[in-house]
Formats: structure tokens, sequence, C-alpha cells
């Protein structure tokens, strides 16, 4: 465990450290897939279809754009696909959208990414994590972002079934090519089946992971799962939605991998040093549950140059300025380990704490040092 | 000298100026009423758009079979529906708003007293 709460420390440190970078590029990449699989689902364009480069460049946009950029390009490209299939298609595309924009999205800005990632997912055909993950990160308000995801899909997977038939309709069956899209949402049993499932998975998630027992997020991510099951199954027996129960198993156990990789990095906590305590003041009893956190320091590689002191010269700053001149710095590596992690002590450490007892002196590292009776300027 | 607790409680207050902070400063400026007036003006206005489009979806969605009926139906009691239905969505939205709002504004608030809390406390830090 140890192990792996210094590897969740060292990923920390380097997003922190390159959050400027890493950020653009994970929404880069983003971007590049989404819009990537939009082109090879639906494809009618070939002006979009056919030229990488215009995605990459929609991406390049999209990675110093805030999170709706990649929603905005999104329903661009797919509203530009469905119009050269059809105006009207295009018509309730940008119909649903705008919706969509201005009933739910205003509730909920901040679960913008919710929207593209649940029919990504749903392409891929494991959109079970995005209620778990939701849940687990986010408020019962979620279940919106994740129905409008789920609706989003289907108005694909409408579009995309019906492509044939609306390629053959001429313009005078204007209200037939509308028809055929709304009919295929609407009448669209295991869509309205997957929304229910994921609104209700996201709502009893979140109650169940904000409870004050042990183990609330993994009990939670586990009901959840199994209630998103149920459901489905249920739905697919009432309505034969054709739900592939193998695909739902394995979506289900990728959910629960999922959310326990995301409880290892929100809510990583030993439940084994629980306290519970109880006092009052003035107005109120407390009885208060504190559970630790699960902390570990990550050993940080400390780079101390040491300077030999010349002869005759009597402030340690010269000798570093001389050293520096003639390019002969001296540079010893030790590893510093968080004592109270209770984690091994290094020789360096166990060097370190020798000598300072010794004097009050900066640090030393090797013997050789010693000998020379050096003096040490520690620069980082 | 460099005081710890001070540059802690400045590093956390300045995090919350940036992100959560400029939106509850935003809805801080405003009276309770005023805010929520205006946020379910704003809704209102929304649903308006929305059952305007869902309508003419609908009427859209069998034109041809509307258009037949519309010299035979009764036109006042298809408006009276229309209104009707208009009335329930925007009065439910409206009343969803308003519970949305009314909670965020007294989220916000709570979150800017703590604010102001801090900045007292960063004053008297300064004045020891």
């Amino acid at each position: 465990m140890t192990v792996l709460l210094e590897f969740r420390e060292k990923v920390k440190a380097i997003y922190s450290r390159y959050e400027a970078f890493i950020l653009p590029i994970v929404k880069f990449l983003l971007a590049f897939v989404v819009l990537t699989t939009i082109n090879r689902r639906m494809g009618y364009m070939t002006l979009l279809n056919g030229h990488i480069e215009l995605v990459l460049i929609a991406a390049l946009t999209c990675s110093f754009l805030p999170s709706g950029g990649i929603i905005f390009f999104a329903a661009l490209f797919s509203l530009l696909h469905m119009y050269a299939l059809s105006m009207e298609v295009a018509l309730v595309g940008f119909c649903l959208y705008l919706l969509m924009f201005l009933l739910f999205f205003r509730f909920t800005p901040k679960d913008s990414l919710v929207v593209v990632l649940t029919p990504l997912l749903c392409a891929f055909r494991v959109p079970y994590v995005m209620p778990v993950a939701m849940g687990l990160l986010g408020t019962p308000v979620s279940a919106v972002s994740v129905g409008c995801g789920v609706v989003i899909y289907f108005l694909f997977q409408a579009v995309a079934g019906n492509a044939t038939t609306i390629g053959t309709l001429g313009d005078e069956d204007a209200t037939a090519k509308l028809r055929l899209v709304i009919d295929g949402m609407m009448n669209n049993r295991q869509m309205l089946v997957m929304v229910a499932a994921f609104a209700i998975t996201v709502i009893v998630v979140y109650l169940i992971r904000r409870m004050s027992v042990d183990y609330a997020w993994t009990i939670a991510m586990i009901a959840g799962v199994m209630v998103d099951l149920v459901i489905l199954l249920v739905g697919d027996l009432l309505y034969d939605t054709n739900m592939s129960v193998g695909w739902a198993i394995l979506g289900v156990v990728l959910a629960v991998v999922c959310g326990k990789i995301i409880e290892f990095f929100r809510f990583c906590v030993d439940y084994s040093r629980t306290e519970k305590v109880q006092f009052e003041d003035d107005e109120y009893y407390y009885y208060v549950k504190a559970v630790p956190k699960m902390t570990v320091a990550a050993p940080t590689k400390t780079v101390k140059k040491i300077n030999t002191q010349r002869q005759g010269s009597s402030s340690v700053g010269r000798g570093y300025e001389e050293d520096l001149l003639y390019d002969r710095p001296r540079s010893v590596v030790t590893e510093r380990t968080n004592r109270n992690a209770g984690t091994s002590r290094t020789r360096a450490d166990y060097v370190r704490n020798r000598t300072d007892r010794q004097s009050n002196r900066s640090v030393t590292a090797n013997n050789r040092a010693e000998d020379l009776e050096d003096d040490y300027e520690e620069l980082f | 000298m460099l005081n710890e607790e001070r540059i802690i409680l400045m590093t956390k207050m300045a995090s919350y100026e940036t992100h959560e902070g400029k939106k509850n400063m935003q809805i801080g400026k405003y009276f309770r009423s005023d805010y929520i007036a205006v946020q379910v003006l704003k809704s209102l206005v929304c649903a308006t758009i929305s059952y305007g489009i869902i309508f003419a979806l609908f009427i859209f969605y069998d034109f041809e079979v509307f258009m037949q009926d519309i010299y035979n139906m009764d036109l006042i009691t298809f408006a009276r529906n229309v209104l009707l239905y208009y009335g329930i969505t925007v009065v439910v939205y409206g009343v969803v708003s308003y519970g949305i709002y009314s909670y965020r504004y007294a989220k916000a608030k709570k979150n800017l007293k703590c604010y102001y809390q801090n900045l007292k406390k960063l004053n008297s830090l300064y004045n020891e």
C-alpha cells in the first residue's frame, strides 16, 4: 500500500508541476478521440470525414479553450454531418441541443464534459462507468448530465440507423425525415431504460457514499452497479431492449475498477484508525467520527553541491563562485523519506542525523567530505 | 519575516477568489429577492423558447394532418390547451429554478461569510 501511496503522491506532484502542459494535452486527446469517433460513426460530410487536418485543428483549438469548447466542436461536427445527410435531421439535432442548453446546462455548467464522455463511452460499449463516477465525484444533479449524454448517443444511433432511408427520401418528404429521427428516439425503449437506470444509479451512489459508514465509497459503487444492472435487466425483460448481458457485466466490473481508482485518488482513508469522540459546548452535543487519510510523502531527490574550501579563501560564497568559474561542482544525491509514514530510513538520513547531533552545521554526506573538512552549502 | 499562518491563509483565500469566489462575489452583489427574481426570469425565458421549439417540432412532426385538421378543429380549445400546457411547463420550471437558485444563493452567502471572516483574521494577523 505504501508503494501505491507513494505513486499517488508522485502523480500528484507531477500533475501540479506540469499542469500547464498536461491539461491542454488531455483536452487535445479527448477532443481528437471525440471528433474522430463522431466522424467514424456518422461521417456523412466528406469534407470533415476525409480531412484529418480539420479534426487536428479543431482538437488543437479545444486544447486551449475551456472544456465547453469540446462540446461546441462535438455539437458542430455532428450537426454538419446531419446537415450533409438532410437539413431536417440537422434541424432536429439543433433543436435537441438547444433544448438541453436552455433547460439543463444552465444548472450544471460544471458537468459539461459528462455530456461528451457519456456518448463516447456508449460508443465503446462501456457507459456504465459514467453514472458510478459521477455519483462518486458529482452531485445528484449530475444525473441530468448523464441522461443528456445518453439521449445524445441515441440521437446519433437514430440518425445512423435511418440514414439509408433518409437518403432515399426526396425534398418533398421533409416531414417524413423529421418523423423518422424523432420516432427513432422517442420509441426507443432502450434509451428510456438507460436514462432511468443511469439517473437512479447516480443518485444511489451519491446518497450511499455520503453516509457515515465505513467503506461507504466501496459500498456505494457496488450498490450502484447492482442497481444499474438490475434496472437494465428488468427493462430488458419488460421492453425487450436487446441488451447484451455479457457487455453489461463487463461494463459494471469496469465501472467498479474505475470507481476504486477514483476512490484511491479522492478518498483514500484508513478506517482501522477511526476515532469517535464526543464533546459539548453551550449549544450542542457533538458526536464526531474522524477517519484519518492515508498519506505518505513521496521520496524526493535532493542535490547538494559540496564546495571544497580553498586555501586562503575565508568565505564559503567565494569558494562556491570559484567552483562555478572552473566548472568544478561536486554533487551528492541523497534521498529524503518521510519518517512519520513508517518508511525505512536511508543511509543518507542516518549520516545526516549523526552529523546534525554532532554540530549545528549543515548536512554532510560522505566520509571524504568529512576528511577534507570542507564547507558545505545546501543549494536546494 | 515570513508568517506561515498568514501565507497559508492568503493562499487559501487567493485560491477561493480565483475559482468559486468569483462567482459567489457576483451573487453576493444582489439582494436575495433580486438575484432569485433575475434567475427565475431567465428561466422563464428559456422555458418559453424551449416550449416554442417543442411546439414547432410537434406541428412539423405531422404537418400534413395538422393542416387538414386545422379547418375542422376548435381553434379556441386548441389554443387554450396550448396555453395550459405552456403555463404548466413554465410554472414547473420556474418553481424548480426558484428552489435551485435559492439554494445557490444561500450557499454562496455562507461561503462569502467564511471568506470575509478569513479577511478579518488576516487583518488581525497583520496588526499583531
